[in-house]
């Protein structure tokens, strides 16, 4: 039965494809079944130094089912959604999947209410509406806006794109969800010269809406404030100071913390060991549920239902209702986020962290919107406190291994701190910690909140998936800088 | 798997009639790909198979130029009314957009292209379930050999890709991949991987795979604390390949453009040392990604990229070529030119013996997470995955953990002091472009560690 609903799909999709699908699974001996039907139209530009690349706009869509035959699990996907061809993948799909139970995990689903919803993120300036010229303008001004800095900007290459997402999720036990969620994303990357000497500095920007948000973000003062930061980086920037320091890091570095070494380890899924070959696994165990890890301050939520999210969604991709879940609180680990099987696996409930990015992807455990809670102060307090230190405002390059247990973040605009006031830039300054280390050394956050875009990898074939990370602006006690 | 479905033949009249209706609306450049593609594969972890999984997918990708405004899409429909309506939406799509000054054209066909050995084999075609024996065998071998638990994915691809422009180019491909990746552990902290793939099935070794990541897991048990500082390390394949992709990508011309690449301005210069000779070969027979012609149809062809340390081209298409007045490689990406096949000539040494020129180093058998602080001068971290093993006096004295690399792309190619004499392919999660290196000695690379 479709959902009913103000929401449908505007090219008439016909969702019993999607129920003709399950049907037809089951009938074949399928214990379960799901299906995604999906339609996502795309438009695409980029600037590369000032000069159009090729533009682009397409239309992806198919259907993706999932079966269990014989207590395993199988996923299979095509781009036709003929009744005869829908029905032939599913033969196949239950066939090897059948055959691979001899060798197979033996998948449970938690149980779960049946949810009948629809749902629809609204755009103030659609998508449609707005002609190539239009988008490009946004990336032309960009441009204009760094050309009109006195810095040597060698390097300027923009990405801009938007989406419009409607997709279907039927089960057979009887949930029906149907979702259109219009999406924009921006990415710049740019390289500063000055007498020799080169930096570079790329960011992202997304979020769930219409063109509104793009126009929100002011791209010429954006670029234009990276380009001279960069610059006087360059010109001005001394060495990192030695021996134990504090520092006060901003949203954007906050962010990418708390996405890397929380979101990711919480991930039931690598707990389990699921992505053990690919993304790896974790550090975190079951048994370090209720423990310490982070000093009082440190509060961390995964929330996929703030509006106008980058990993905005109201219902996971396996049907399950989604909402705020705790990862830390007050310092101690308090849960995992997980799909239908790793809360089987565990005796719980699914917290509704299925994604997948597209019908031709399986959904698996993803992290939407991580975030570290406000905290009492404002930055302004945390950066008078410290008397030797540095500001982090944003970074270029980081990583951290497969366990989420040891991390690097390089500073790229940083200033030094003295006596509580910011003086003159850093040269790359660098963190290089543990994950217990740095949520222990955090003793402060303020409530200048920012959310952050990210597009996050995992799995294999990859599944690049849009996110948010943020924060407000936290200060770390005493800690030591990598050379 | 079934064999492919009737629909590329009817692509093939719908892409004529597609570069018929586009020419006469007045575009200047048109290339119709029809891209048919069925993949199987067998996600594993814990020693089962965790998800089957099945792709299928018909598709034409049309790009055109007009007035030097570029315009690409793609259709699934392949009936005359989703062509004639994908015509409109792109003129109209283009009247809006605003043109490339710098874009030349595409290649002129026609060409003649040669087949190339080892690219398809009906073997893998036709494998269907008798990959989850192939899988179970390669599993129990790890086991045997030592392993607790094993993770990864085992998978075979079908795809046949027909291509047809408006300069001439009418072409035609068709090809298997089989590829699998084995990651084997002990325990939690003791992990080997490899990997292996292949376009033609006797020439694919799951099992020798299974075994090799799981003598590595074995070797790794009980890791100790690393010191940070300065090693000469032995690269196996797997970690240089990674390496190795940064350098073949950063031969792009597109990257060398938007300052993505260290290679700016160092046509002509040292780049390596001596040791390093690397070829990008899209011909290669049983290579990865080995295609009879470019994506704008001309035939691909061996361009040897970096000649005894000296940087020897930059990857073009016509247009790209066109601007710098040099032949095109045949290496488009009609946007980003990329390699197919990246070859690093062999060296004479063995893996014992380069081991046996080392007095204090490491041996890495893999890496993840490659980020670069600033492309256009190589800086970059990546960081040890799975055993890595110390080094003393020519001898492996055991296993150690967490230390990150911290270097430069064209420090670690000017410090190569000797390649081995036995290459493997690799490609995978962390290695996208298809690369085949064997193990590597670097001198002096600069090795970080988390200071608390």
């Amino acid at each position: 039965m479709p959902a009913k609903s103000a929401v449908k799909f505007e090219d008439a999709f016909d969702l019993d494809i999607a129920h003709s699908a399950i049907e037809h699974a089951r009938k074949i001996g399928a214990s379960y079944a799901d299906a995604r039907l999906e339609a996502t139209s795309v438009n695409g530009f980029v600037l590369k130094n000032g000069v159009p690349q090729v533009a682009g706009f397409d239309r992806v869509s198919g259907i993706g089912i999932r079966v269990v035959m014989n207590g395993t699990l199988g996923f299979a996907s095509t781009n036709d959604i003929s009744k005869e061809n829908v029905r032939n993948v599913i033969e196949k799909a239950a066939r090897i999947t059948a055959a691979a139970s001899a060798i197979g995990e033996k998948v449970k689903f938690s149980h779960e209410k049946a949810e009948v919803a629809s749902y629809e993120v609204k755009q103030k300036v659609k998508l449609d509406d707005l002609s190539p010229k239009e988008k490009l303008k946004v990336l032309f001004d960009a441009e204009k806006a760094i050309k009109s800095t006195k810095a040597n900007a060698t390097g300027r290459f923009f990405s801009m794109s938007d989406f419009y997402t409607e997709r279907y999720f039927a089960n057979s036990e009887g949930s029906r969800v149907l979702s259109k969620i219009p999406r924009t994303d921006f990415w710049y990357f740019i390289t500063v010269e000055e007498a020799g000497r080169t930096a570079q500095r790329y960011w992202q920007y997304g979020a769930a809406g219409g063109f509104e948000k793009i126009y929100g973000y002011n791209f010429p003062a954006v670029l234009a404030g990276e380009v001279k930061a960069t610059h006087a980086n360059l010109k001005k920037a001394v060495a990192p100071p030695k021996g134990k320091v504090d520092l006060v890091v901003a949203p954007q570095i906050t962010g990418i913390m708390v996405h890397e070494s929380v979101g990711h380890p919480y991930e039931a899924d690598r707990v389990l060991g699921r992505e053990a070959a690919q993304a790896g696994e974790s550090f975190i165990s079951t048994k370090m549920i209720g423990t310490r890890i982070g000093s009082a301050a440190v509060n961390i939520v995964d929330d996929p239902t703030i509006p106008g999210s980058f990993g905005y969604y109201l219902y996971d991709d396996e049907g399950v209702k989604a909402g705020e879940r705790w990862l830390i609180k007050k310092g101690i680990i308090t849960g995992l986020l997980h799909n239908r099987e790793t809360a089987a696996v565990l005796n719980c409930k699914s917290n509704g962290s299925a994604r997948a990015t597209g019908y031709d992807r399986e959904p698996i455990v993803r992290m939407a919107n991580s975030i570290v809670k406000p905290g009492d102060y404002n930055e302004g307090e945390l950066i008078e406190s410290v008397k030797h230190g540095v500001f982090l405002k944003n970074f270029m390059e980081w990583n951290i291994d497969d366990k989420r247990l040891n991390a690097k973040y390089t500073g790229a605009e940083a200033y030094m701190i003295r006596n509580g006031k910011l003086a003159e830039p850093v040269w790359r300054p660098t963190i290089e910690i543990s994950t217990p280390k740095l949520w222990s050394s955090v003793d402060a956050a303020a409530g200048n909140m920012e959310y952050h875009a990210g597009t996050c990898g995992k799995a294999e074939p990859m599944q690049a998936i849009p996110v948010w990370f943020g924060g407000p602006s936290m200060r770390i006690r005493n800690v030591r800088l990598s050379f | 798997m079934k064999k492919m479905s009737g629909k590329i033949n009817d692509a093939h009249s719908i892409a004529a009639y597609l570069v018929k209706q586009l020419k006469k609306k007045g575009t200047d450049d048109v290339v119709v790909s029809a891209v048919s593609e069925e993949a199987t594969q067998l996600k594993f972890a814990n020693s089962m198979i965790s998800t089957t999984q099945m792709w299928h997918s018909d598709k034409l990708n049309i790009f055109l130029a007009i007035d030097k405004k570029l315009i690409g899409t793609s259709i699934r429909d392949l009936s005359t009314k989703a062509a004639d309506d994908a015509v409109s939406r792109m003129l109209k799509f283009a009247a809006a957009a605003l043109p490339n000054q710098e874009y030349m054209g595409i290649a002129e066909g026609p060409f003649r292209y040669a087949g190339i050995p080892e690219t398809y084999d009906k073997n893998i075609v036709e494998l269907g379930e008798t990959a989850i024996d192939l899988l179970k065998g390669a599993i129990s071998v790890a086991h045997k050999n030592g392993a607790k638990r094993t993770a990864g994915v085992f998978e075979t691809t079908f795809f046949n890709t027909y291509m047809l422009t408006s300069n001439g180019v009418e072409a035609e491909d068709k090809g298997t991949k089989a590829y699998f990746s084995v990651r084997a552990f002990v325990d939690k902290y003791a992990s080997g991987h490899h990997i292996c793939n292949a376009r033609v099935l006797r020439k694919f070794t799951p099992e020798a795979s299974a075994e090799r990541a799981a003598v590595i897991a074995k070797q790794a048990v009980n890791p100790l604390p690393s010191i940070p500082g300065t090693y000469d390390v032995v690269f196996s394949p797997l970690p240089f390949a990674n390496i190795l992709e940064s350098v073949g990508k950063a031969a792009s011309i597109f990257n060398v453009e938007s300052k993505l690449s260290c290679f700016s301005g160092k046509l002509g210069k040292k780049v390596g040392s001596d040791n390093v000779t690397l070829v990008d070969d899209g011909t290669l027979p049983n290579g990865f990604d080995s295609m009879r012609f470019d994506e704008e149809g001309t035939p691909t062809r061996k361009n040897t990229i970096i000649e005894k340390g000296v940087l020897k081209t930059y990857l073009h298409n016509t247009s790209t070529a066109k601007r710098h007045k040099v032949k095109t490689t045949a290496n488009a990406g009609l946007v980003t030119p990329l390699p197919f096949n990246l070859i690093l000539q062999n060296g004479k040494f063995n893996k014992e013996e380069m081991i046996r020129q080392v007095k204090r180093g490491l041996i890495i058998t893999n890496v993840w997470y490659t980020r670069f602080q600033n492309y256009e001068t190589g800086d970059f971290s990546t960081i040890p995955r799975d055993g890595m093993f110390l080094v003393e006096n020519g001898k492996v004295t055991g296993p150690v953990k967490e230390l990150r690399i911290n270097d430069n792309l064209i420090r670690i190619l000017k410090n190569v002091s000797a390649v081995g004499s036995e290459p493997e392919p690799v490609f995978g999660w962390e290695v996208e472009i298809p690369t085949i290196t064997p193990a590597v000695l670097v001198r002096d690379v600069k090795m970080t560690k988390s200071v608390e």
